[in-house]
């Protein structure tokens, strides 16, 4: 899994700017040679950063195998805080829990779920726009209409998010995608250990992901940023990068236990009471 | 200063309410029609993926968009995942906009299959040969405009 300079967005714009790298290419399933030429790319790069949905991790693991979802559901209950760091990072946590539970086609967990969005949402004073989606949640739970509730769930994380950034809360919106990330990875990382195979065990391969994080992370407010779960994610997701950065020839079973070690610790976090 | 005459005042104010209530009717239907405009090129992208939701492709919520000079190239980073299928459905709410879209891996290697395009959007197709980062550069340019609004989604299957 060898890696190029590429990885890393501001290098790869930097360097597609400057044209310092050949890139010249066949496109697949053509003898011809397509000529990408950094030196006539006066583009611009789009900062905007479009996080994965659990979903989409977890359809490449059913086609690789079977995994066991219901044994990865965590029916963990939800603390009540003020904290909205920590509602946000619950907020994205609770919605990757929902595609656990989409995954595991379980309605009661899946409505469990819809209830806890419910209440993260009234305690963040988003339920109005929240509370539409959730509804649909329920509904489609008693139908099971699962392609439904994956879509309004990825609805009611866009919704919350666009609305953060609506009010300016950038760095909340930020927490969201990350708890997020974190439930989805830590499930990714379970299933992988218990059926180890190289083809999953690729699917960790996300060093931009992670390192748009760090980013992000890094251009929160002071108060945010200084927020004792936000530094174990920052501490965390630095360990993860490195996992991810040495995982050259691929990851190996130890690589995807410390990954997912360091998304369950800071899950942990997250969940805590105090 | 002498005072005004008696009633210039009483003129003055209602037509200044009015004048207010008129700008800002238009401010706020110039709003609308740009943010209409926006969602326009959304609302195409998600034409374009209408046959691919009917072959099983999941659109996600989340799209990229924005307005950008005509021609002027534009480079996205996404993460893919090996295993699943990706459609990219590029859109602009504008008319006589060329389009065009390729997805490059990490060596720069164009992946993309399957290029269709229409008058107001196209699309592509990805089987991503690894799971990592991938690039998708897209060009749109005007015969008339100078800046072009885009919306760019993308769904998997």
């Amino acid at each position: 899994m060898k890696r190029s300079l590429f990885l890393r967005p501001a290098l790869s714009a930097a360097l597609l700017l400057a044209g310092s790298l050949p890139l010249t290419a066949a496109p697949q399933g053509t003898k011809g040679v397509e000529e990408f030429d950094p030196l006539a790319f006066p583009g611009k790069v789009v900062d905007d950063v479009i996080v994965p949905v659990p979903s989409e991790v977890f359809s490449v693991l059913d086609k690789l195998g079977e995994p066991n979802w219901q044994a990865e559901l965590r029916k963990q209950a939800i603390p009540s805080t003020s904290d909205r760091t920590k509602l946000a990072l619950l907020f994205g946590y609770t919605v990757a829990e929902g595609f656990v539970a989409v995954q595991a086609q379980d309605k009661e967990a899946v409505k469990d779920i819809g209830h806890d969005v419910i209440s993260l949402s009234k305690s963040l004073a988003l339920s109005k726009s929240v509370l539409p989606h959730a509804q649909a949640i329920l509904d489609a739970a008693d139908k099971g209409n699962w392609s439904a509730i994956r879509k309004e769930f990825d609805q009611t994380q866009k919704t919350v998010r666009d609305t953060m950034e609506q009010m300016k809360d950038m760095d909340l919106s930020q927490c969201v995608s990350l708890g997020g990330w974190l439930r989805g990875t830590a499930s990714v990382t379970s299933v992988v250990k218990k059926s180890f195979s190289a083809d999953r065990a690729e699917l960790l391969n996300q060093p931009m992901l992670v390192e748009h994080f760090v980013n992000s992370i890094s251009k929160m407010p002071g108060s945010t940023r200084d927020h004792d779960v936000v530094k174990s994610i920052q501490k965390g997701l630095a360990s993860v990068l490195q996992q991810m950065d040495g995982a050259v020839d691929g990851f190996s079973k130890d690589a995807v236990t410390s990954i997912g070690k360091t998304c369950d610790s800071l899950l942990t976090e997250i969940l805590a009471k105090k | 200063m002498s005072p005004p005459p008696e009633g210039t005042l009483l003129m003055k104010r209602p037509w200044s309410r009015l004048q207010a209530l008129a700008a800002a009717c238009v401010l706020v239907l110039g709003a609308t029609c740009v943010y209409a405009t926006v969602d326009e090129s959304h609302d195409y992208a998600m034409e374009a993926a209408t046959p691919f939701v009917e072959q099983g492709f999941i659109v996600r919520e989340d799209y990229w968009n924005g307005e950008v000079k005509s021609g002027q190239k534009l480079q996205i980073t996404h993460q893919l995942f090996k295993g699943n299928e990706y459609a990219f459905w590029l859109g602009t709410s504008q008319e006589g906009v060329t389009l065009d879209m390729k997805v490059y891996d990490e060596k720069n290697q164009p992946v993309q299959i399957n290029a269709k395009a229409d008058k107001f959007f196209m699309s592509v197709r990805v089987n991503p040969p690894k799971t990592g980062t991938y690039k998708i550069v897209f060009e749109l340019k005007s015969k008339t405009a100078a800046g072009v609004l885009w919306a760019l989604a993308y769904g998997y299957r």
